[in-house]
């Protein structure tokens, strides 16, 4: 099974996703590149929760994940000028400089504090049915969960761990018990798998 | 971004610009989480004073003189940032918020990100009689100041901290304020009136009634510019 959400997470302070299209966001990130801070203000209420989301199911800490939050969107402020719509999409773009941040403050972490290898494991075992109320949230949740059940389970794992869990290519190789190229080629071939069944462009 | 182990950019499909669009599918996925309350006051008040990057079209073209300009520019606000960020912080930490609410009036947390995002934001942080520290925070265009006080000891029932806002020698009550026994000594305060540039903000110990003049001597007194 997926893991998508932590076990500290509590219907409580699941939100509502608000107006999250590319069309918003696009939008938004385009008026903040002017230096309009209310567009940010806006901007940070419709992706804030999502980064969150994401970060804090990488790094499990709460009060990490804020930070790292903060120190993206920061980020998204200062460099948003630089954003090229023709380039990519605004969405696209903020989640993946919090991905990024989350998965580097892991890996960091690792030095000081040796992350337990089975806990991971154990991770791909949890279920997201007792919290995803939300129909929205289900819906998208539902959408990416049928995806991955389209991969292969080497493939799932592979790709659950590495995104997901932010491991490193050696780690899920040892997790999983196989060669490191071989965890390269299932990455490769489930991401490019969930590309053709999730419908979004390369 | 940098990379913290030895998997390259372009070998890792985790990380290649090519399944940007299927991480964010990924990405939002994972059930949304509530930021906690302060965050969004924190990081509006970092944005107010963060400077943002010239689009990469406008770099190409500029003269070095300029790009000398942006260069101290940019190394400027990174003070000014702790330091708001620092007595939002305090703010949203709690310390006597609901004191600070008038009925009807605006909340002195916005008035306080009023004052944040203010062009002409000016942060002066100075020491306080008896080991405290006072943080002021002003904008002559809003025309407002807030003062942030951290260790300030509590006084007793008869006694209250009085502001000033002291003009050419003369000094106009800007309010009075008790500090929680029970606390750290954390302590934001609006002050009441018109602030102007120039103006010197002073804090006294006076009669729980308050007094037209000040009676003691300011425990601090801050210059503006």
């Amino acid at each position: 099974m997926l893991f998508f959400v932590p076990s500290e997470t509590t219907f409580d302070d699941v939100v509502p996703p608000a107006d999250l299209t590319v069309e918003t966001t696009n939008a938004l990130l385009l008026r903040v590149a002017t230096g309009d801070q209310r567009a940010f203000s806006e901007l940070y209420d419709v992706i804030a929760p999502r980064m969150l989301g994401l970060v804090r199911h990488v790094l499990k800490d709460h009060a990490q994940s804020e930070e790292v939050v903060q120190e993206v969107l920061l980020e998204v402020w200062q460099t948003a000028p630089r954003f090229d719509p023709n380039k990519g999409k605004a969405v696209t773009w903020m989640l993946t400089m919090a991905h990024r941040r989350a998965i580097d403050r892991v890996r960091s972490a690792q030095s000081s504090r040796d992350r337990d290898i089975k806990i991971g494991i154990r991770d791909l075992d949890r279920d997201f049915d007792s919290v995803a109320e939300r129909v929205e949230i289900r819906i998208e949740h539902d959408r990416v969960e049928k995806a991955l059940s389209r991969l292969t389970e080497l493939q799932r794992q592979a790709v659950e761990l590495a995104y997901y869990g932010g491991y490193t290519h050696s780690e899920v190789s040892q997790m999983l018990g196989v060669p490191m190229g071989t965890v390269k080629t299932r990455l490769r071939d489930g991401m490019t798998r969930l590309r053709e069944e999730l419908g979004v462009a390369s | 971004m940098s990379q913290h182990d030895d998997d390259a950019n372009n070998d890792d499909p985790i990380r290649d610009e090519r399944f940007a669009d299927v991480r964010a599918a990924l990405g939002l996925a994972v059930a949304p989480v509530a930021p906690s309350a302060g965050m969004k006051a924190a990081l509006m008040a970092s944005v107010a004073v963060t400077p943002q990057l010239a689009p990469l079209a406008a770099v190409a073209s500029q003269g070095a003189a300029s790009a000398r300009a942006q260069t101290r520019w940019f190394s400027r606000p990174a003070m000014v940032v702790t330091a708001v960020a620092a007595a939002v912080a305090l703010f949203f930490g709690g310390v006597l918020a609901a004191d600070l609410v008038g009925p009807g009036g605006p909340s002195a947390s916005d008035q306080l990100a009023t004052i944040v995002a203010a062009p002409d934001v000016s942060t002066v942080v100075a020491p306080v009689a008896g080991g405290a520290t006072a943080t002021l925070v002003s904008s002559d265009s809003v025309g407002l100041s807030v003062i942030v006080f951290d260790g300030l000891q509590p006084l007793s029932d008869e006694e209250r901290y009085a502001l000033w806002y002291i003009t050419d020698g003369v000094a106009t009550p800007a309010g009075l304020f008790a500090v929680d026994g029970d606390g750290d000594g954390a302590v934001v305060q609006v002050l009441v009136g018109a602030f102007e540039a120039g103006t010197i903000v002073g804090v006294t110990v006076e009669p729980a009634s308050g007094s037209p003049a000040p009676t003691t001597e300011p425990i601090v007194a801050i210059a503006t510019a």
